[in-house]
């Protein structure tokens, strides 16, 4: 069973860093601004997901800590970089 | 009850990065902002919580780490969704074939206060 669940984890890991490379060509060569600002969002997003794997793997719950960092700095930069965008000015 | 736990996990492990895996393909071939945008809030509610409650029964210190997180994500998400949405439609960026647009005229009316 535990070699079952190795395997499992590892392709899933691999699957979503597959997935964040492609947010990351997205941001890259987006159309428009707030395309390459929803690359971003997805590219953060799979960051979270990759050290919740991580934390899975290595049985150590500090990655954890880091993902919540990680997705309260985001949702903060997301939402700022959304309201500069469309209105020139943050506040 | 370790294996169920197990099971369970993988269960929940394939299922999230199934569900993310269509969000992406998604993102990459629907036609504008709008509908892009719907795929990917897809991803961070159902591909992230997924991971996290195999997170939850997988490591034996991180439940509450992990119900915090669940929390977070469930919050964030939806406005972060709307924020760009938002942003999008006062940048003025196109709609591909809208069946209707309820917030045509609206949002000139309302202009100073935000949307």
């Amino acid at each position: 069973m535990t070699g079952f669940l190795d395997i499992v984890l590892w392709s899933v890991l691999g699957v979503h860093l597959l997935m964040a490379l492609v947010a990351a060509w997205r941001t890259w060569r987006g159309d428009n601004s707030i395309e390459r600002l929803i690359g971003l969002d997805l590219a953060s997003t799979m960051t979270l997901a990759v050290l919740v794997l991580v934390s899975i793997i290595q049985q150590n719950s500090i990655f954890m800590d880091v993902a919540i960092a990680l997705a309260a700095l985001s949702y903060l930069s997301t939402v700022v970089l959304a309201k500069f965008v469309s209105d020139h000015k943050v506040f | 009850m370790e294996v169920l736990a197990q099971i369970f996990a993988v269960f929940f492990l394939i299922v999230g990065t199934l569900l993310s895996l269509i969000g992406v393909i998604g993102f990459i071939r629907l036609p504008d902002v709008y509908t892009r945008l719907h795929a990917t809030g897809k991803v961070s509610v159902f591909g992230v919580v997924f991971l996290l409650a195999s997170a939850i029964l997988l490591t034996p210190l991180s439940l509450w780490k992990g119900l915090l997180l669940i929390f977070f994500v469930l919050m964030a998400s939806p406005s972060v969704s709307h924020s760009v949405a938002s942003a999008a439609y006062k940048a003025g960026l196109p709609m591909k074939d809208p069946a209707r647009n309820d917030l045509k005229g609206k949002l000139e009316r309302d202009s100073g206060r935000g949307v």
